[in-house]
């Protein structure tokens, strides 16, 4: 009888490990590169490979294989084991899902389109660079990414499914001059789902209105962020949520569940089922399927995030938030409120709107104190409209302390990835108040 | 057909497929990882990576393409697909040239006193549980305890269409760790990353648990007795984990070439340095940076970069001057000047592009305790935690971990979270004595789109900086 690498390796896993996942994955993807208005490089990848986790009497082992014949797949699994002999066991480990489950699908996952677009892509990108070139900008840079592939899981405890998928992603950032510029992205899963022009033209307009930017001042402010910078938040808040953060005192979040840990404005989810997120999928690493979490609830913390290990030892339910080691975001999620983006300028006497971050880095992940810095378009806020451009600020500020001073929370969101957000995050703008922001002394 | 013999083929392909230039980078990497929580042993892994990465420049347009399926018809595939974008009739497309370069034919193999491949896992995971119960009898005060290492062995070939055919053989061992003190209702955390292009005869010379103590001793005297870090204008002493990143993100950084002629403007940002500013001041003559491949054992060590060209040490500020700038052989090109061989991928699938590898600066005369004896009244940072910098890389923040007041020349009570908050022409400026006893740190640093980090390492001595704004 012939079997398919997945079953070889899972047969010959299961004679020495109590657990075991095998995850198939077949990617495809091309990228197009862009500086100075040109194309500068294009790219193209294609992946196979198996994804293995073995659980040998408590001795988790991760590996990967990529030689799929009998004899490799042999050798592959002789060497977990003897690795496994000299290791020491994971004392807190408590198991894998026992399924099987069945899986519903997901929407908006999968669009023939991007599998079929190949170097079709370059004339979306020639459009982007005209739309932002066409608002004003003097130059544009980017990328856009396609990318189609499959996976399929297998475990040890009767956990079996598939799923194949798409994706899009789209960055641009255009510049005025030096110190102008306006950045924005365009992340979907299906490429009827995004306006790659509209992202291009918007970064433009920002890029325009961010010129002759005058230095900022310290202080404090009321600040709207955009969905890119609120993303960026967010999806440092979210990783505050996973257990192993929690338990090796790397999360603010520690001995706050059920307590109030945010502003009433703000309600928040991790949603591994959200139709055409980034990470979406049916089921996470052990075949557990996807669920919508809400994390915080008009302020107040209601779940973190588990796998089946962590969540006995914490006496509690997975979440549904496996990842091959510990459990992690999938899609995090701010329900939107009520109000238009120029409302919530309107509200603002004195204050910044920002629309991009960099840099975010914790000087204590425990406190959640940190500092980022604002980039591409700042503008200052005078009596709920938009006076001037500004240059060279930072925000150093508590991660806790912002999500308690959320104000509003915007109508429309954005999902939102990229460099800074490898956690998709799909959120509106946010008004948050009295934010503090530094910076060197000016010329100095 | 051998993976040996697939690079041949791939670049013999890559020629056919119309490349006026193609390099093939065949990787095959061998490791071991493990993250260690407290006593607990999370994870182990067997990593093992492999696969070809192929660079080509068909009507001087730049393509790249990569696959871990090693057959002749995946490869086929794959560099049929990377020419078709190619052959698309944009009028977009930068036209590349590169740089002229000789061709070099060599074999290189990092010498390991101990060998990563003999060592038992248990040893390795046991480092760091060893060096966690050295903290052992302070464990309800340090709490959280997150620790990882990572050992490999990594075989690159290296072919080029203009003859260049290098093998070199890297092992690499790298680790970090984050522990989180508690006292009196208040937490400090620390964080260290270290790293080196050697066996595991490295490990000793990082004194894990020592260090890990000496970190805790700091952190828990800090929370009980730290004052205010105090404001204004007053001299520093900087220890050399803080010359260590302020070369990285202020020097390193701006004067990466392609940065400079814009093409990293999207995401790793652009610089505040333009091509005619070789030449000009930037810091007080006390300031010698370097970036050098070349420096044993350092965590960014090569002898050959991944377009093959030989690696020397660059001097990108020389007595306070810009000398020179870090170039592939695209940005040469563009800047009528030669490669200086800093074009790095961290992976076979990853598009080589202008990287540092060691940075740091080159010491001067003075012991540490002289430069802390030469401030009236001022802070010594010894570490850091939190850092940042704009993507022209001139605004940037640095807030101490470990910190001292400088009282008449003497270190006084520790203080809480310093902050050095400036501009980069500022900073150069400022320094006014390097110390003798460089020490260095590994990092992982971001650039590229897809994200690279790559395995960089970055130090100095310690040096005292006159007049500088304490925030």
């Amino acid at each position: 009888m012939n079997m398919d690498p997945q079953e070889m390796i899972m047969k010959s896993l299961q004679e020495y490990a109590s657990d075991a996942v095998v995850i198939m994955e077949t990617d495809d993807h091309d990228l197009v590169k862009f500086s100075n208005n040109r194309i500068s490089i294009t790219k193209s990848w294609q992946s196979q490979e198996a994804l293995v986790f073995a659980s040998i009497q408590k001795r988790n082992i991760l590996t990967s294989m990529r030689d799929f014949s009998e004899q490799a797949i042999e050798n592959s699994v002789k060497g977990i084991v003897a690795f496994a002999k000299n290791l020491v066991p994971n004392q807190e480990y408590a198991g894998i899902a026992a399924g099987p489950f069945k899986y519903r699908p997901i929407q908006e996952t999968f669009d023939p389109r991007i599998k079929e677009m190949k170097d079709k892509s370059i004339d979306l990108v020639e459009g982007a660079i005209q739309a932002a070139l066409n608002e004003g900008a003097q130059r544009t840079a980017g990328t856009f990414e396609i990318r189609s592939g499959e996976i399929a899981l297998l475990t040890s405890n009767g956990c079996e499914g598939g799923e194949r998928g798409t994706s899009a992603y789209f960055s641009l950032r255009a510049l005025a001059e030096k110190d102008a510029s306006g950045h924005k992205v365009a992340v979907s899963r299906m490429i009827s789902k995004m306006d790659i022009e509209e992202a291009a033209k918007a970064a433009g307009q920002i890029a325009v209105d961010a010129k002759d930017p005058r230095p900022g001042k310290p202080g404090v402010y009321d600040v709207l962020f955009d969905p890119l910078p609120a993303a960026n938040l967010l999806e440092n808040f979210g990783n505050n949520f996973c257990i192993m953060n929690i338990e090796s005192g790397l999360s603010c979040l520690d001995g706050k569940l059920g307590k109030r840990a945010g502003s009433p404005e703000m309600t928040f989810y991790d949603d591994g089922t959200y139709p055409n997120g980034m990470s979406s999928s049916k089921f996470d690493a052990e075949g557990v399927p996807t669920r919508k979490n809400v994390l915080v609830e008009n302020g107040t913390i209601k779940t973190f995030l588990h796998n089946t290990s962590t969540a006995k030892r914490h006496n509690t339910k997975t979440t549904a938030n496996a990842g091959l080691i510990a459990p992690e975001p999938t899609n995090l999620i701010v329900e939107p409120g009520k109000y238009r983006k120029e409302e919530m300028i309107e509200r603002i006497k004195h204050g910044l709107y920002i629309t991009n971050l960099w840099y975010t880095r914790f000087q204590n992940y425990k406190t959640g104190d940190f500092s980022t810095i604002p980039r591409d378009g700042i503008f200052f806020i005078r009596n709920g409209r938009i006076s001037y451009p500004v240059r060279n600020m930072r925000i150093s500020e508590n991660i806790m302390r912002i999500m308690g001073n959320i104000e509003a929370v915007g109508k429309v969101p954005e999902q939102v990835r990229g460099w800074e957000v490898e956690t998709p995050v799909i959120t509106p703008p946010i008004l948050v108040k009295n934010i503090r922001i530094t910076k060197p002394v000016e010329g100095g | 057909m051998s993976v040996a013999a697939l690079a041949d083929f791939a670049l013999a392909y890559a020629q056919k497929k119309g490349a006026a230039y193609a390099e093939v980078r065949l990787e095959q990497v061998e490791g071991n990882s493990f993250l260690v929580k407290k006593q607990n042993v999370e994870a182990s892994g067997i990593d093992i990576k492999s696969g070809i990465g192929i660079r080509f420049l068909v009507n001087n347009r730049l393509g790249f393409v990569s696959t871990n399926v090693l057959d002749k018809d995946s490869l086929k595939r794959i560099i049929d697909r990377g020419a078709s974008f190619l052959l698309h009739k944009t009028r977009l497309r930068e036209a590349v040239s590169l740089a002229g370069e000789s061709a070099h034919k060599e074999v290189y193999e990092v010498r390991q006193k101990q060998p990563l491949q003999d060592i038992d896992p248990k040893e390795k995971v046991q480092l760091l549980l060893d060096a966690d119960k050295g903290i052992a009898s302070l464990h309800s005060n340090v709490p959280g305890r997150w620790y990882s290492l990572s050992t490999s062995i990594s075989k690159e070939t290296l072919l080029t269409s203009e003859g260049t055919r290098i093998e070199a053989t890297i092992p690499r061992v790298g680790g970090y760790y984050i522990i989180t003190m508690k006292q009196a209702g208040r937490s400090y955390q620390r964080s260290w990353q270290f790293g080196a292009t050697a066996g595991w005869e490295a490990v000793s010379g990082w004194h894990l648990a020592e260090r890990l103590r000496a970190e805790v001793k700091a952190g828990l005297h800090n929370l009980s007795n730290a004052v205010k870090a105090p404001k204004g204008s007053m001299d520093v002493v900087v220890g050399p984990e803080v010359v260590g990143i302020m070369c990285h993100e202020s020097v390193g950084h701006p004067f990466e070439a392609d940065r400079i002629l814009g093409r990293e403007a999207a995401q790793a940002g652009e610089s505040f340095i333009t091509p005619g500013m070789i030449g000009s001041r930037i810091g007080s003559d006390v300031v010698t940076v370097v970036d050098d491949p070349t420096e044993e054992k350092g965590y960014g060590y090569y002898l050959f970069d991944n377009e093959g060209v030989k690696a020397r040490r660059k001097y990108l500020i020389k007595g306070g001057m810009i000398n020179e700038f870090l170039h592939n052989r695209q940005t040469a090109a563009s800047m009528e000047t030669k490669s200086n061989g800093s074009s790095r991928a961290v992976d076979y699938d990853k598009e080589p592009i202008v990287r540092m590898s060691n940075t740091f600066m080159l010491p001067g005369e003075y012991s540490e305790d002289e430069l802390i004896e030469g401030v009236r009244k001022g802070v010594f940072m010894k570490n850091f935690m939190e850092w940042n910098i704009d993507d022209q890389r001139m605004n940037q923040k640095y807030v101490g971990a470990e910190a001292f007041l400088i009282r008449n020349g003497k270190l006084a009570e520790p203080v809480r979270n310093p902050v050095l908050e400036i501009n980069t022409t500022k900073l150069w400026q400022c320094f006014d004595a390097v110390g003798k006893k460089p020490e260095y740190a590994a990092g992982s640093c971001g650039k590229g789109e897809p994200m690279q980090p790559i395995p960089v390492w970055f130090g100095g001595p310690s040096a005292r900086l006159r007049r500088v704004d304490m925030r």
